[in-house]
């Protein structure tokens, strides 16, 4: 049933990845400013959402560990593992924003890069995630998970900041695309169509990568654990 | 197809290529350390 269930999401997973590629290059009109290279949209903008859903998740279970640690154990355990691997994902999807992000800008903007709030911002979240990857990965000790979890919920602070940015100051970074007033919001049903596919089918294929990371990390937290209680009992 | 055509193009070519490159790159990263995971747990202690 359970090798059904994982055959069946990455099954949709794998129908999904190129409809939204054929949605995004072939079914989307040319942006009537930008022309072709609006369709980096289609990968930007997703990529981004699918980021700060998977740090939202990397925040609740780091919030998670530090409430269970004491009273449970292995709960506070599968909450470490929820948090270290939605933090990694987190930074490939971000990762992605900051690379395609510029080639767009290059050629919307004709700079690379400028540090306004929204890139500023963007790049000190992918810089927080990156310190807590490499926290986890070098530091050790009892109160390495702990740590790591405090730098996990203070680093969040800055995905608000991100979200807002554009909102707050006024930035080269173009204004929301959605909640940003009335004048927000892809007008045209096709670009729509695109960007929706788009953003299930990132989806789709961020949850498949943080279950089988969140997989792995578990399996490696047991056999921790296990090397740990044989050491003892040598 | 003019230059600035020319140009659009291959920049939302390399946009695309670099992020399938990045999320290849990392679920094969994955795939290596899963497979060495299982490798270890089947070796016997």
């Amino acid at each position: 049933m359970k090798k059904f269930a994982i055959g069946f999401c990455v099954a949709i997973t794998l129908l999904l990845m190129p409809w939204g590629f054929y949605q995004a290059i072939y079914a989307a009109p040319d942006e009537q400013t930008m022309h072709e290279v609006q369709r980096i949209f289609y990968y930007h903008v997703p990529s981004a959402m699918v980021s700060f859903l998977f740090f939202a998740i990397s925040l609740a279970g780091s919030i998670g560990f530090l409430a269970l640690r004491r009273n449970h154990r292995d709960r506070a355990q599968a909450a470490d593992a929820w948090a270290l691997a939605a933090a990694e994902v987190g930074v490939v999807f971000c990762t992605v924003v900051l690379v395609t992000g510029p080639l767009w800008g290059r050629r919307a903007w004709g700079i690379w890069w400028t540090w306004d709030a929204r890139l500023t911002t963007t790049l000190v979240l992918w810089l927080i995630y990156v310190s807590y990857l490499l926290l986890r990965r070098f530091a050790a000790g009892p109160q390495m998970q702990a740590l790591a979890a405090v730098l996990n919920i203070f680093g969040a602070l800055d995905a608000p900041i991100v979200y807002m940015s554009n909102r707050w100051w006024r930035t080269q970074h173009p204004s929301p695309v959605f909640g940003g007033g009335a004048d927000s919001g892809i007008k045209d049903p096709a670009m729509l169509h695109a960007f929706a596919w788009n953003v299930l089918a990132w989806l789709a294929w961020g949850l498949l990568i943080l279950a089988l990371r969140y997989h792995v990390e578990r399996q490696q937290q047991k056999d921790a654990a296990r090397q740990a209680q044989e050491a003892i009992e040598a | 197809m003019n230059q600035s055509a020319v140009l659009d193009h291959q920049f939302t070519v390399a946009a695309y290529v670099l992020t399938w490159a990045i999320q290849l790159g990392y679920l094969a990263w994955l795939g290596l350390r899963w497979r060495a995971q299982k490798r270890s747990a089947r070796r016997p202690r």
